[in-house]
């Protein structure tokens, strides 16, 4: 099995035990947020970046051309964005959720496997930058799909009266809702940057790549103004992010097919 | 291989002698409370006693207790040194001296006795936390004057081990067991609680509690009304809030986070159409309501509007009743940890 593979399986399998871990801490109640929750994505984390270090050197670029690529990539935006962002908005249990999401993506690519690169011709930097900013913006929507399901779930105990073990874990659903508005508004600006990097890279305006951007930037466009404006209550936004998010994640096979 | 209890019983047999809100009522206990400026001179008088070589004096509303050690040869004569410091020190007359109940605890009872005391399984509320803090001061007043030895400063240092081990390994902690506490629950999983503003409708004593126990978690403001606006005005300056006229307080829903709810009027106060509108006007800030009135304020109906979370008197006593339920099945763990650590103290099989 080659090292890439190897270091991926291994990173896998970190943020699954994060996940079983997590999930039978909550299952008896005695879920606690400290560091040692943090160990199995620390050590996921630490083995994605690895990951994409050899697979960079074994394909020549940033390797961000196959489905799998892609998904890794998003996974490790994605713990990227948790480790930023969890602490800042006191959202431990984030990581909770994040753990599963990275699980499945990254079992996708393992199933999907790696292929070596056709390069053609000299890389453009450009092009390596709008598509790195471009991920890290569906990252930034994947965390706020996971914000927006931690949001329906304790706004569900609350109007239910079921106060217990989760409940006490889960962040306020002020707080959830502010986290999910600025995390929509972080993934927009991002998004907003590699599509302005798109211009400079002379390519055609059909391409399906640029379409699928642009249609996935007027969808999050539509939802942050709705949460901004607080045009609908935080419950249905909460919806719209973490339905919303379908869109980014179909559009991926889509370019990546393209 | 010595053994490690060696060291506690070789400077001294440990008893506690004390009264609590179990054995007690509270006009006898108010009487037996030692003010904090009195304590370093207490700690003293107990460690000058005949045959006593240490002293920790642990006084709380809801308890007076006195460790020791001594060398004395019989345990009764601890006791009964220790009472009649306490008929002494509080100038007791004869008939409320032969009133007082007592519990005498020596060695490995004694032991056992702080450590649950310190995990709060002594407590009135059982789990609670302050008496951790309480203990901690009354150790290191004794400590500070020179009252505590080898014996007292080994037990209430394990003490403090099995405090955090309860705290931390089991969750005796967890839930609410009170209605005020259950509202600071929920108050804080709707909103961030620095940034809250509470209003109360009436001004009743459980709705008084539930705002008290708000503000002293940090809510921000509070709003009173009540059908008679003395008495509004009054609970208002109590809490450091504002006193509204009971015509007025609709035209400020939309000002607050949380609203308790406790008039006592026969029908509904609050109703759908009035909370809908307030939710417009909020721009869906999630509300919480807390109905404590029997009859009840507010309309049911107003729980199934978007952003609302209604309880009232019976959802809020569940959740307090499931939460001592909790704790309660928690104590056989709490047990077990003070089992494990009496006998690492020495007291194995005690």
């Amino acid at each position: 099995m080659p090292l890439t593979s190897i270091l991926l399986l291994a990173a896998t399998l970190a943020f699954a035990a994060a996940v079983v871990q997590a999930l039978r801490a909550l299952k008896s109640g005695r879920w606690k947020q400290g560091n040692v929750q943090l160990l199995p994505v620390a050590a996921g984390f630490a083995l994605q970046t690895a990951f994409l270090y050899y697979r960079g050197q074994e394909v020549g670029q940033c390797p961000m051309k196959s489905l799998a690529d892609i998904l890794v990539f998003i996974g490790w935006s994605v713990v990227l964005l948790y480790f930023l962002v969890g602490s800042g908005f006191r959202l431990s249990l984030l990581g909770v959720f994040t753990a599963p999401l990275v699980t499945i993506m990254q079992s996708i690519a393992l199933v999907q496997g790696f292929q070596p690169y056709a390069v053609k011709g000299k890389i453009n930097a450009l092009v390596e930058l709008h598509a790195a900013v471009a991920l890290i913006a569906y990252a930034a929507f994947a965390l706020a799909c996971i914000t927006g399901v931690m949001y329906l779930v304790q706004e569900r105990l609350l109007k239910l009266h079921r106060i217990g073990g989760l409940f006490y874990q889960l962040p306020p659903i002020q707080g959830l809702a502010k986290a999910i508005q600025r995390l929509v508004g972080l993934g927009l600006v991002l998004l907003s940057a590699a599509l302005g990097i798109s211009f400079a890279l002379h390519t055609p305006v059909s391409n399906p790549k640029l379409v699928f951007s642009w249609i996935v930037w007027a969808l999050y466009a539509v939802i942050s103004f709705l949460m901004w404006r607080h045009v609908t209550s935080p419950r249905r936004t909460a919806w719209l992010a973490v339905v919303g998010f379908v869109l980014p994640f179909i559009s991926l096979w889509i370019v990546t097919h393209a | 291989m010595p053994d490690p209890a060696d060291n506690i019983r070789a400077t001294g047999t440990l008893v506690c002698v004390g009264l609590n809100y179990k054995t007690t009522p509270v006009e006898v206990r108010e009487r037996l409370a030692f003010p904090e400026a009195v304590v370093p001179q207490a700690v003293k008088n107990i460690r000058e006693l005949p045959g006593f070589g240490e002293s920790v004096v642990l006084s709380t509303c809801n308890r007076v207790e006195l460790y020791a050690s001594h060398e004395l040869p019989e345990a009764p004569q601890s006791h009964d040194a220790l009472r009649d410091y306490l008929v002494r020190h509080f100038q007791l007359q004869p008939e409320h001296a032969e009133a007082m109940v007592l519990y005498q605890l020596d060695a490995a009872e004694a032991a056992r006795h702080l450590f649950r005391v310190v995990s709060g399984l002594d407590s009135m509320v059982l789990g609670e936390t302050e008496i951790f803090g309480q203990v901690k001061a009354a150790y290191k007043t004794a400590l500070d004057h020179g009252t505590t030895g080898k014996t007292l400063n080994k037990l209430f240092q394990q003490a403090f081990t099995v405090g955090k081990r309860v705290r931390n390994d089991t969750m005796i902690q967890r839930g609410s067991t009170s209605v005020g506490s259950v509202a600071v629950d929920l108050a804080e999983k709707v909103h961030d609680l620095k940034e809250c503003r509470v209003m109360l409708v009436g001004a009743g004593e459980m709705s008084r509690t539930c705002a008290q126990s708000l503000l002293s978690r940090g809510a921000k403001s509070i709003i009173v009304s009540n059908r008679s606006y003395d008495k509004a005005v009054e609970l208002a300056e109590e809490m450091k809030g504002r006193a509204m006229k009971f015509d007025e307080w609709e035209h400020a829903l939309h000002e607050v986070d949380v609203i308790i709810s406790s008039t006592s009027a026969p029908h509904f106060v609050i109703k759908p159409e009035q909370i809908e509108q307030t939710m417009r006007k909020r721009r869906w800030d999630p509300l919480l309501i807390i109905d404590i009135a029997v009859p009840r304020d507010v309309d049911p109906a107003v729980n199934a509007i978007e952003g609302v979370y209604l309880y009232d008197i019976d959802a809020l006593q569940a959740i307090a009743d499931d939460g001592r339920r909790e704790r309660e099945r928690q104590l056989v763990l709490c047990e077990r940890i003070i089992e494990e650590q009496l006998a690492k103290f020495g007291f194995v099989g005690a």
